[in-house]
């Protein structure tokens, strides 16, 4: 089984065992029994179903260890300078969290969301106006690098510098209720545009059309709960610096 | 007939029974109308702004079914506005406690120092607040006690609000031997730190020698964390710390002291100089 096989619907019963990940979905007496094995985590579940499917697909990399916060903070290597009144785009990585569901009767529904990467959470802004947010650190590269989709995305970052100086970018922080992930064979991806209004203002908020042609739209689970609260903000203001 | 039998002015006995109907009534339509409120609303706001909105919409129709009832008594609510600053004074001094109370709770509302689900800590007593009536606020201890606390008290109290900044910060101070190497316990703890998700990246935590103790070198370990998981990383991280240190041979110490007897010192004193000779 390749890596790019896990993503998918897939027909109960189903059996993977890749990258450390060990997914077993087999029918039982009664319903379908879920289990999942992964960075010494595992989790058994009993679906009361006969005839459902299994749906894997990234999601929004703000779910574990545990959903404490809709933002996702990414710190780059280097600082990046961009001249006044400028278009640029970058490309950086993003860890990527697996969501499962489970596919019955035209419904979806998250049954188990797991990550190979480390979890790290941080704050941007001060602690009385701040917000608590998933911590990734990344290098910023020019060209799409190379990522294992298990792993890593990949984010293709357009920044735009409206002011009329050269500013200093170090950070991004997005809200996962934008986020719209892609995914491929070979890889995860997702685009976002980050507007600077002032030296430490900026505005950040996601494209729709995936990076490249022919990639699958994720399931999000973010976006699922926009339908049902639609006052929430998709953008976000980085008003704490940049 | 006893319906018709008049108690004061034009009221008879069938305008009480009425009334009381058309009140039950009303209570029963504002009970249904925040029950469903509730229910509609749940996954969108918020357990604070939820309970706020369903007590005021509730408090709204009891009022309207009240002012509506009233004439029917006998009473126009015009004649209220002119009675009302007399029975006010009157009500004030007999009640002051409650109006206190009362009015504290409102202030509350607005101010919102805390809010429904939040810790808190009130003169002596800590726990989660679980809910903020208009004359008394309700306290879940962390032993699972019931604690009603009068809104004067905790108005005009010092409120200590546990998780109203979003992070916040523990501390701890290990002391290890002498003989054991202070840098290499520094690389081991803020590497734990760093496995630790709660633990924030940023404010960065800090962990440095701190002062020569009397029997150990003391180093402080400070970390911040979400203030809703402050409590149980600041329980995993100290023993996992403990334990990480021991297993480098680096020991917490113990207080200790060296005894000299007196016969014993004047041995190694003549020793001392016999070898010196």
């Amino acid at each position: 089984m390749r890596v790019s096989d896990i993503f998918g619907l897939h027909e109960v019963p189903l059996r993977i065992d890749l990258e450390g990940i060990s997914i077993t979905v087999e029918r039982d007496a009664g319903g379908i029994r879920y289990k999942r094995d992964c960075m010494d985590e595992e989790v058994e579940d009993l679906l009361l179903s006969s005839n459902s499917k299994i749906r894997i697909n990234p999601v929004e990399p703000v779910n574990k260890p545990k959903e404490l916060s809709p933002h996702f903070l990414i710190e780059f290597e280097k600082s990046i300078f961009i001249e006044p009144s400028a278009r640029k785009t970058v490309f950086i990585k993003f860890p990527v969290e697996i969501g499962v569901f489970v596919y019955g009767k035209k419904n979806f529904q998250i049954l188990d969301i797991f990550t190979l990467n480390k979890q790290k959470f941080t704050l941007y802004g001060d602690v009385i106006n701040g917000v608590i947010c998933k911590y990734w650190k990344s290098e910023v590269y020019s060209t799409i690098p190379d990522a294992n989709p298990v792993y890593e995305g990949v984010m293709e970052l357009n920044i735009t510098n409206t002011t009329a100086r050269w500013v200093e970018v170090t950070k991004a922080v997005f809200a996962a209720y934008g986020m719209k992930i892609y995914y491929s064979d070979d890889m995860v991806a997702m685009r976002a545009n980050m507007r600077i209004v002032s030296k430490k203002v900026a505005e950040i908020d996601f494209v729709n059309p995936p990076l490249e042609k022919g990639m699958k739209r994720s399931l999000e689970l973010y976006t699922s709960r926009l339908r049902q609260i639609p006052v929430i903000a998709t953008k976000f203001l980085m008003d704490e610096g940049i | 007939m006893i319906p018709s039998t008049i108690v004061y002015g034009d009221v008879t006995i069938l305008d009480l029974l009425w009334i009381a109907v058309c009140l039950i009534i009303a209570v029963l339509i504002a009970k249904v109308v925040t029950i469903n409120i509730k229910r509609s609303l749940k996954d969108r706001m918020d357990r604070d702004h939820l309970e706020i909105t369903t007590k005021v919409v509730y408090y709204t129709i009891i009022i309207v079914a009240v002012l509506l009832a009233l004439p029917a008594l006998g009473i126009h609510p015009s004649n209220l506005l002119v009675a009302g600053g007399v029975v006010g004074i009157v009500i004030g001094f007999a009640s002051q406690s409650i109006v206190g109370n009362l009015i504290s709770g409102i202030f509350l509302m607005f101010e919102r120092p805390i809010k429904i689900g939040d810790q808190l800590r009130v003169d002596d007593i800590s726990g989660f607040v679980e809910d903020i009536h208009i004359v008394s606020t309700i306290v879940r201890t962390y032993s699972g006690l019931y604690v009603r606390i009068p809104n004067e008290k905790v108005f005009t109290g010092i409120i200590t609000n546990y998780v109203a900044n979003i992070a916040r910060r523990f501390e701890y101070v290990v002391g290890i031997r002498y003989d054991d190497d202070a840098d290499l316990a520094i690389e081991i703890i803020e590497d734990l730190i760093d496995e630790q998700p709660f633990a924030l990246k940023k404010p960065s935590p800090q962990v440095f020698v701190d002062n020569l103790g009397d029997n150990s070198v003391n180093i402080i370990v400070r970390v911040w964390a979400p203030a809703t998981e402050w409590y149980g990383l600041k329980m995993d991280l100290l023993w996992e710390i403990k334990k990480t240190l021991g297993e480098n041979g680096i020991e917490i110490a113990f207080p200790q002291r060296v005894v000299w007897f007196a016969d014993e010192h004047r041995k190694r004193e003549v020793k001392d100089a016999e070898s010196d000779s």
